[in-house]
């Protein structure tokens, strides 16, 4: 059969052509979804090119058009990425923008090529970039005009939410872990153990209603506590749960050796905990913590449900305008462009260091 | 010298007791704790007081007087906050079944297409996990949520499509007329149903373990469907009409209707839920070597047989604890539809903070109620998986 068709001279397409008649039902579904994928595609170039509005065009014209509206994103970019913060103050959002996602892709970074800095001036950067994040965005310092919370919007909010929260609970989470992971205080497992399974156990935003709700009327009289600050303990106490069960997850996953050689050594609770456990069950829990990173990370846009302006609650405010109320998906689809790129990186990152892991254990095999 | 020789003391009523539970540093952590829930239980009862509110949950017995949308169990605005409640309760576990459905639905579609014969399929399946799993569900439902807002009919030129009628406020589909007897046969016969067919199933399972021979299940628990409704309706009854929803003036009459809110909190929750699915059927499918298959083959199985009696049970016992995980955080995640006013129970709860300014005892009710769905859930769930996990150990020696 092959040298028929090879003396015909289209040896590799019907030999394809054999294949594919030799099992009908994966060549249909290749036709089927081919078919699929091609109308998709035909659909997203048409709405985004072709019947489109283009971006120096009259925006008037958006209201007939079937396809985008580029003329919005050209307008209104800014007003999602930044909302209602002063316009000429600006600048300060997009720095603090800036510095949050530098700290960010630089702890990815090292997190992907496995070497670490010294740990102290590392968490001191941290703390530094937050404290700097909210002196530059509430102003009011070094002759900064203040700005008031509820005109922090968009980007910058998400950022601060979402980073600043993950990054405080990750050392609450590895406290719970170990709190957990000791059995010499009864009382103290138990009450770690109590904790993240009830956090676990209850929904995102009924942790961000009590941070709103419920965490002002805690405070001494006289005392008051912002929203975004609320919402930001709320967070931090609600991740930690999640990072804690990843981190004992890897502690649990460790040798008892190794917390007995740790202590023949001389080597204190403490001590054995960061200089022996820690190191090695992070490292294995890496995968499972960046999971939940990106999970954390998408919630944080939750926060919209409390009233606090992240950045698909400014594309709402954009298309609210009566002028681009026809614009909803041109806004949504901007912040989706945004998910979608700060969480392909994310999960870049966890895909690498699972690479890395199985390379690893095949290593020591 | 005989002192030495003594046998040493010891106590004969089995091992030795652990040290007393609480030791001097558990004290140490203890109080601090302690005192921080004192001085924040007198900041909160100070508080309150002050606000003018006696801290309590008396208030779940007075009237409620909001309304909701839409409600399953009968709610009036003057019923009870704890009536509000329990409604909302009951508007979020049918959404979640809801959605749970649609989710297991889309997982099973989309996983089988990531593992199938088809390169295209399989990118597709791929493209459809990593565009919702990198995308907020929040943004997903308000989407959607504006897709169909705007994109549908209005009520007056509502969309008919066969037994649906879709308008931008509701889809409508034709229920069975409103009679007690019909309500009565509708749950007798789903009862029955179940019950005969589980029964059915489980001697189908002893007959085979004890004869080797394989007893026909699907079959006869077709015919169980077929029949037991009938002859049902026939003892009852039941006058079985359909009504049909129908436009009438400024809305529509008839019928069941779905509110928009529910539809699209269903839709984007089992969209989103059922890219997490897809993925783990296909870690899973994916993690059963090829040798498995080929003996299969070797030993003369066919391609349906090895489907069943080989892939499927290796592929559930690596599958089904994630999944159960799903199907909590599924149960966990519908308190989003607050964000487009369905009244589930997260709504009612924030509706009822507004109100009375209890957010204490509220959300104390809220998260108990949602730790405890959640709970039984997962408890259910692995129950059920547990069991069928050791059966298959068994069969499999």
């Amino acid at each position: 059969m092959s040298g028929v068709t090879h003396s015909i001279g289209f040896g590799r397409l019907s030999a394809w052509l054999l294949r594919q008649l030799s099992r009908p039902g994966a060549s249909l579904l290749s036709l089927a979804s081919g078919g699929l994928v091609l109308a998709i595609l035909w659909a997203v170039a048409d709405w985004l090119v072709l019947s489109a509005v283009p971006p120096l065009a009259d925006p008037a014209a958006c209201a007939e058009a079937a396809g985008a509206c580029w003329p919005f994103w050209a307008e209104k970019s800014r007003f999602i990425l930044f909302g209602t913060y002063p316009f000429d103050e600006q600048w300060r959002p997009m720095l603090v923008s800036l510095l949050l996602l530098g700290l960010s892709i630089a702890t990815g970074q090292m997190a992907v090529s496995g070497r670490w800095p010294d740990m102290r001036l590392f968490a001191g950067l941290w703390l530094a970039g937050m404290a700097a994040s909210f002196a530059l965005m509430g102003g009011d310092i070094l002759g900064l005009v203040p700005v008031d919370a509820t005109k922090w919007n968009g980007l910058p909010i998400l950022l601060i939410l979402s980073t600043i929260a993950l990054a405080l609970a990750l050392p609450v989470g590895v406290l719970l872990a170990l709190a957990r992971y000791q059995t010499r205080h009864r009382l103290l497992h138990r009450a770690a153990g109590a904790y993240v399974e009830i956090m676990r156990g209850v929904p995102m935003v009924t942790l961000l209603f009590v941070g709103v709700f419920v965490l002002p009327l805690t405070l001494p009289k006289g005392m008051a506590i912002d929203p975004i600050v609320a919402v930001l303990i709320a967070l931090v106490f609600f991740h930690a749960a999640y990072f804690a069960e990843d981190v004992r997850s890897g502690l649990m996953a460790l040798p008892a050796g190794q917390q007995e050689a740790a202590s023949s050594l001389g080597l204190g609770f403490w001590q054995s905990a960061r200089l022996v456990l820690l190191p090695q069950a992070i490292e294995r829990a890496m995968p499972a913590l960046v999971n939940s990173t990106i999970g954390a990370y998408k919630d944080t846009s939750l926060v919209v449900i409390l009233g606090l302006h992240d950045l698909s609650a400014t594309a709402r405010m954009a298309f609210s305008d009566v002028a681009w109320g026809n614009q909803a998906l041109e806004a949504y689809v901007f912040v989706g462009v945004w998910f979608l790129v700060s969480c392909s990186y994310l999960s870049w990152i966890g895909r690498r260091l699972a690479a890395r892991a199985t390379q690893g254990r095949k290593r020591s095999a | 010298m005989d002192r030495n020789l003594q046998a040493p003391h010891v106590p004969q009523d089995g091992p030795p007791k652990a040290g007393s539970a609480v030791s001097l540093a558990d004290i140490g952590v203890g109080l601090p704790i302690l005192a921080a829930f004192a001085v924040i239980a007198f900041n909160v009862h100070s508080n309150m007081l002050a606000a003018g509110i006696q801290p309590g949950f008396a208030f779940l017995t007075q009237q409620a007087g909001f309304d909701l949308s839409e409600t399953l169990i009968p709610y009036g605005a003057d019923d009870s906050y704890l009536r509000a409640i329990l409604a909302g309760l009951a508007n979020t576990v049918v959404v979640a079944a809801a959605s749970l459905v649609i989710a297991s639905l889309a997982g099973l579609l989309i996983g089988l297409l990531s593992v199938s014969a088809s390169p295209v399929a399989r990118y597709l399946a791929l493209a459809y996990i990593e565009l919702f799993r990198n995308l907020p569900k929040i943004l997903v439902l308000l989407i959607i949520f504006v897709a169909a807002v705007n994109g549908l009919p209005t009520i007056r030129q509502a969309l008919v499509l066969g037994p649906f009628t879709i308008s931008n406020r509701a889809i409508y589909l034709p229920w069975l007329s409103q009679d007690p007897r019909n309500t009565l046969w509708l749950v007798a016969s789903l009862v029955l149903v179940c019950a005969l067919i589980w029964l059915w199933a489980r001697h189908a399972t002893r007959r085979q373990a004890l004869t080797g021979r394989r007893m026909p299940v699907l079959p006869v628990a077709f015919v169980l469907c077929l029949t037991v409704p009938a002859v049902l309706a026939l003892a009852l009854g039941a006058p079985l009409g359909l009504s049909w929803p129908a436009l009438a003036g400024f809305s529509v009459e008839g019928g069941v209707a779905l509110s928009i809110q529910f539809c699209t909190v269903a839709v984007a929750l089992g969209l989103y839920h059922g890219a997490q699915i897809a993925e783990v059927l296909r870690g899973g499918i994916e993690a059963v070597p090829k040798g498995q298959v080929e003996a299969a083959a070797a030993l003369g199985l066919k391609g349906g047989q090895t489907t069943r009696l080989i892939v499927m049970p290796q592929v559930l016992r690596t599958v089904v604890p994630p999944l159960n995980n799903q199907f909590a955080n599924l149960l966990k995640n519908t308190s989003i539809s607050i964000a487009v006013g369905y009244s589930d129970l997260m709504s009612v709860a924030g509706t009822a903070i507004n109100q009375t300014f209890r957010p204490l005892e509220t959300m104390l009710i809220t998260m108990s109620i949602y730790l405890l769905l959640c709970v039984a859930l997962t408890g259910v769930l692995n129950h059920w998986s547990g069991r069928t996990r050791a059966r298959e150990g068994r069969s499999g020696r």
